[in-house]
């Protein structure tokens, strides 16, 4: 029997969206509804019209950022196009897809209090709704008075997240909440946006860690049509093998389940499926979470007991002394703020130190801003700007799939597309030992973060030396070496990167959590 | 067809901030005109005034619509005191006026015509109003006509060149970056390449 | 306590400093000025030194250059011989030195002001007092803000020329870098007021329609009682340096 029907948030009826320089519509036409009180997570793979989609709710696409629609769009039960865009705001909050997108660049207070005040609130109010927003988040007071541009990428999604509280609308879209943010902050995340009761709509690359906090998932197909609709419970059993060709990223038990059948039983957690594995497919486990090894070659860059600042700001770490080797993978890992960002300029020589010394060549930093690397006017002349000629232009556009997008502009790209073009013009220069890659797979899809992880090790044979800052533990097994943990102002552990991983209290200390590969470590370290 | 005379809110916004980067750049400026009037002497600041009248064609070049020219000028001015600007307050009088003469040619096109000469022309006017205020300011009445003609011409070349040609070159180079997709210069260059 | 003086009464202070400074054309008047306005940074609003005379640089040779033009081509405007004759200055201060300092002490009276207010604040006293509409508002906000930010900008862009083209990175840009960035940094700014409009726009900012602000501390008496005194010590300093030889 079903219940009274629950009323619709949010309907797109045969939506097509298109936007002008382009030729063809980016997403659509696509048919979708958010009830109220329902959590929905949107997947779908980079480039499939996801932030499109979710900008024509309001009307803020085609009214503000340019484009043509087709199709209706019903929003708390009136067409979308009968308010404006900002009228909408009582209704619907948006966290952007780049954190800075959604605030304007005031301070931590202004930039909360913006919402409630123009929505009218009683002026009386507005401080404790700043108040109230900044506790949940967990924002400490003294940020009130720092601007946000002096922030680190994940807190400015945590201001961004308070803003978004405080504003207090009903139905809330959120793109990629997490992307930028520590384990333990990003489950706080997904607790406060998707508690039971809320109404939102959520895009996530990897739906493994919210897909508890949803009701509903549904994937978009690389030709922004709408492929999968249904319970999160079925996503990964019934359609993983669709999903995981589309490019989304499907949890570790899932993916070895799905290589080997036999070995891993779906039906039970990961680690009690692999008390069942006899010890003699430890190579094959192994292979599977672990880079191969390559051998180290000569040291590139020495710090010795440095003390980092990022430019214009204080010192954040001290007294760090760290080596990277030609042919290694080291991961930086921290909470958001520990000061990843700020080492990864430091290593490069970009920024110079503020105590200690540097030994060794200089590096390049892909920075964790995509769009601070772009000068040109078309994704093909950034990559022609290389100078390695036509042919390997051609190769570098395929490789990085950014060859259906070749004649765009850069900052016209979706997040993944922007982060892949940034990614390409710092690894194919080919003329630097030393790569810095400064976050790497935010935004990026399953797919092409699997491809990263390949090049990063391909790269690491062929010689370079390379740091990459990331909070995805997974990720950073899958590719490093040796960890490098930053907290508290300086180096908490640097050493082995499955060592680190196992270590459940260290990384808990430091607001991260094990990866999903913890228990297949376990097991191995036990089989071994 | 949007409303002619209303700005929205990104016109509104990007005024502001090329107020706010040429206030920056004009108070740069400063100090090459202080090394060249060094160099060669009194008559340097016309020939270098040109560049402190640029913003108001810039924006309105790029955003086409009253009062552009005006008050990004003003604005620059604002943002030059905020600075903590040596010319002070005053600064403000000599943006609204300098502001003023290029909006006055802008009005004389009704605000349709952007083209390199309607910007050159923009420029000569700025430069025009300013020299009517340094005039007044300076007390040039006291100083010799054939200096004064000199001064007059090449501050209207300076307008012409450092303000106007300048601003197209700047203007098309921006339009190349693509951040201008959406406003009104990029309307008109897709209305004429329709 | 300059801080927490509500803006306008402050920007009233500062401004009538600075046309002060511009219509007193005495040596004396204008280091006293200086003074007072660089003591008030250094001990109310606790600026440290360094970073005042980093401030005053600019400013310093913003005034050297008058002085030097002054003195070496004696080719002094007109207008500031006029004033200061009429205000009695003898023949034997040589107007480029008065003109030197009036440079730095209009520079940090500004600086009193722009070190001491806060951006927000001072835009929501303008929308709540003089009815500055609240697009015009919040677009001066973001100006102000941006300002400080085009030197992070500036120098993130120029290490990502540095990557790009495989050289190390200068110290200080040479003047061909720094023309050459001019066009970057006027599209990060429009980029940048772009993302602001949507950013407004997307969380309800409206030309017309009822809006609050955030509670800002009144104007109280206090704030009527600096501006009073501040006012009467600029009389006072008049009338002093009216009694002094220069
Ligand atoms: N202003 C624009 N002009 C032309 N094409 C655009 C513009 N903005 C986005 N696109 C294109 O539209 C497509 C959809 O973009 P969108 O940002 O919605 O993707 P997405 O699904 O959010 O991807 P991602 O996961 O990478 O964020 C992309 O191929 C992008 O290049
Ligand atoms: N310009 C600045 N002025 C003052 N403080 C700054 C500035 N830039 C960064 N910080 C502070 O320095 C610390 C380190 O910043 P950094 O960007 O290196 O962090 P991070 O580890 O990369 O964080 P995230 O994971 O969020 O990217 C943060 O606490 C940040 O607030
Ligand atoms: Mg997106
Ligand atoms: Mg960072």
């Amino acid at each position: 029997m079903r219940g009274p029907p629950v009323p619709e948030a949010l309907t797109y009826q045969d939506v097509a969206l298109q936007h002008d320089a382009a030729t063809a519509p980016a997403v659509g036409p696509v048919s979708l509804h958010l009830c109220v009180g329902e959590r929905v997570l949107l997947m779908g793979p980079s480039g499939a019209g996801k932030s499109t989609l979710l900008h024509a709710a309001t009307g803020l696409f085609p009214v503000s950022i340019g484009g043509a629609r087709h199709g209706e769009i019903v929003l708390n039960g009136r067409p979308v196009d009968s308010r404006r865009p900002a009228d909408w705001a009582d209704t619907c909050g948006y966290l952007f897809q780049d954190a800075a997108q959604t605030l304007a660049g005031f301070t931590v207070r202004d930039e909360i209090a913006f919402g409630p005040e123009n929505r009218g609130v009683d002026p009386a109010e507005i401080h404790d709704f700043v108040a109230l927003s900044m506790r949940r988040v967990g924002i400490p007071e003294t940020w009130a008075d720092r601007r946000i541009t002096a922030l680190s990428g994940g807190e400015r999604q945590l201001v961004a997240l308070a803003a978004l509280l405080a504003q207090g609308a009903p139905v809330t879209l959120a793109d990629e909440p997490a992307a930028s943010l520590a384990p333990m902050a990003a489950r706080r995340m997904a607790e406060l946006l998707l508690a039971p009761g809320c109404t939102a709509m959520v895009v996530e690359h990897k739906p493994g860690p919210i897909l508890d906090h949803v009701d509903r998932c549904i994937a978009l197909g690389a030709g922004g049509r709408v492929m999968v609709e249904v319970p999160p419970r079925d996503v990964v059993e019934r359609h993983g093998e669709a999903l995981a060709e589309a490019g989304i990223a499907l949890p570790l038990a899932t993916r070895l389940h799905t290589a080997w059948p036999d070995l891993i039983d779906p039906r039970l957690p990961l680690s009690r499926a692999l008390r069942r594995v006899v010890p003699a497919h430890a190579d094959r486990l192994r292979a599977a979470i672990l880079p191969d090894p390559i051998e180290a070659g000569p040291e590139l860059v020495t710090l010795d007991r440095a003390a980092c600042a990022p430019p214009f700001g204080p010192v954040v770490l001290r007294d760090v002394s760290l080596t990277v080797r030609a042919g290694e993978v080291l991961a930086i890992l921290g909470p958001n703020g520990a000061g990843k960002s700020t080492l990864a300029g430091c290593l490069a020589g970009l920024v110079p130190l503020k105590a200690g010394t540097r030994k060794g060549a200089p590096g390049a930093v892909a920075f964790q801003n995509p769009e601070a690397h772009f000068s040109r006017e078309s994704v093909r002349a950034e990559i022609e700007g290389l100078g390695h000629g036509p042919e390997v232009t051609g190769r570098i556009l395929a490789d990085w799939s950014l060859d259906r997008v070749a004649d765009q502009h850069p900052f016209t790209l979706s997040q993944g597309q922007k982060r892949r073009l940034a990614l390409a013009l710092i690894a194919e220069a080919g003329r630097w030992p030393l790569l810095i890659l400064d976050e790497p797979t935010a935004g990026l899809d399953g797919g092409t973060e699997a491809a990263l992880a390949r090049r990063i090790r391909e790269l690491a044979r062929e010689g370079r030396g390379i740091a990459v800052s990331t909070h995805d533990m997974d990720f950073a097994l899958a590719v490093a070496d040796r960890a490098v943990l930053l907290d508290r102002g300086g180096v908490e552990f640097c050493g082995s990167c499955p060592d680190l991983m196992r270590d459940r209290a260290r990384l808990t200390r430091a607001g991260l959590l094990p990866p999903e590969a913890a228990p297949v470590l376990d097991w191995l370290d036990a089989a071994c | 067809m949007p409303d002619q005379s209303v700005w929205t809110l990104r016109e509104t916004l990007i005024v502001a901030v090329l107020g706010a980067v040429f206030g920056v750049l004009y108070l740069g400026w400063v100090q090459v005109w202080l090394v060249l009037q060094a160099i060669f002497g009194p008559v340097t600041m016309d020939v270098v005034m040109g560049f402190w009248l640029v913003v108001s064609m810039i924006a309105a070049a790029i955003i086409r619509k009253p009062g552009v020219a005006l008050i990004s000028e003003v604005m620059a001015a604002a943002v030059q005191v905020l600075l903590g600007s040596p010319a002070g307050l005053l600064l403000l009088l000599t943006g609204l006026v300098q502001g003023a003469g290029a909006e006055a040619v802008f009005a004389a096109t009704r605000w349709r015509r952007y083209s390199v000469t309607v910007l050159m022309a923009a420029g000569m006017g700025a430069a025009v109003f300013s020299f009517a205020y340094t005039w007044i300011r300076f007390d040039y009445g006291s100083l010799e006509p054939g200096l004064l003609i000199a001064m007059f011409v090449l501050r209207l070349a300076s307008g012409a060149l450092l303000g106007g040609l300048l601003a197209h070159i700047i203007v098309k180079a921006l339009y190349r970056t693509g951040v201008l997709s959406g406003l009104a210069i990029d309307r008109d260059a897709r209305a004429a390449g329709a | 306590m300059l801080t927490t003086l509500h803006p306008l009464p402050k920007l009233a202070l500062c401004l009538a400093l600075i046309l002060a400074s511009l219509v007193v054309f005495r040596l004396s008047f204008q280091i006293l000025l200086f003074v007072a306005a660089t003591l008030v940074l250094l001990i109310d609003a606790r600026i440290p030194l360094r970073r005042l005379l980093l401030l005053m640089v600019p400013f310093a040779l913003f005034g050297f250059g008058f002085f030097t033009t002054s003195v070496l081509f004696r080719a002094e405007s007109g207008f500031a011989m006029q004033m200061a004759q009429e205000q009695g200055g003898g023949p034997d201060v040589a107007p480029g030195l008065v003109l030197f300092f009036r440079v730095l002490a209009c520079g940090m009276a500004s600086a009193v002001f722009a070190l001491t207010t806060d951006p927000g604040r001072f835009v929501r006293a303008l929308m709540q007092h003089l009815r500055l509409p609240a697009p015009m508002g919040f677009a001066l906000l973001q100006a102000m803000h941006m300002v400080p930010d085009l030197r992070a900008e500036l120098l993130q862009l120029r290490m990502a020329r540095a990557m790009r083209l495989g050289r190390p990175l200068r110290r200080v840009p040479v003047p061909t870098e720094a023309i050459s960035l001019a066009i970057p940094l006027l599209a990060y700014a429009i980029r940048r007021a772009t993302r602001a409009a949507l950013s407004f726009e997307a969380r309800g900012l409206q030309r017309d329609g009822v809006r609050t602000t955030l509670p800002q501390p009144p104007m109280t008496r206090s704030d009527a009682i600096v501006l009073a005194t501040g006012l009467a010590a600029l009389l006072l300093t008049v009338w002093i340096s009216g009694r002094l030889p220069v």
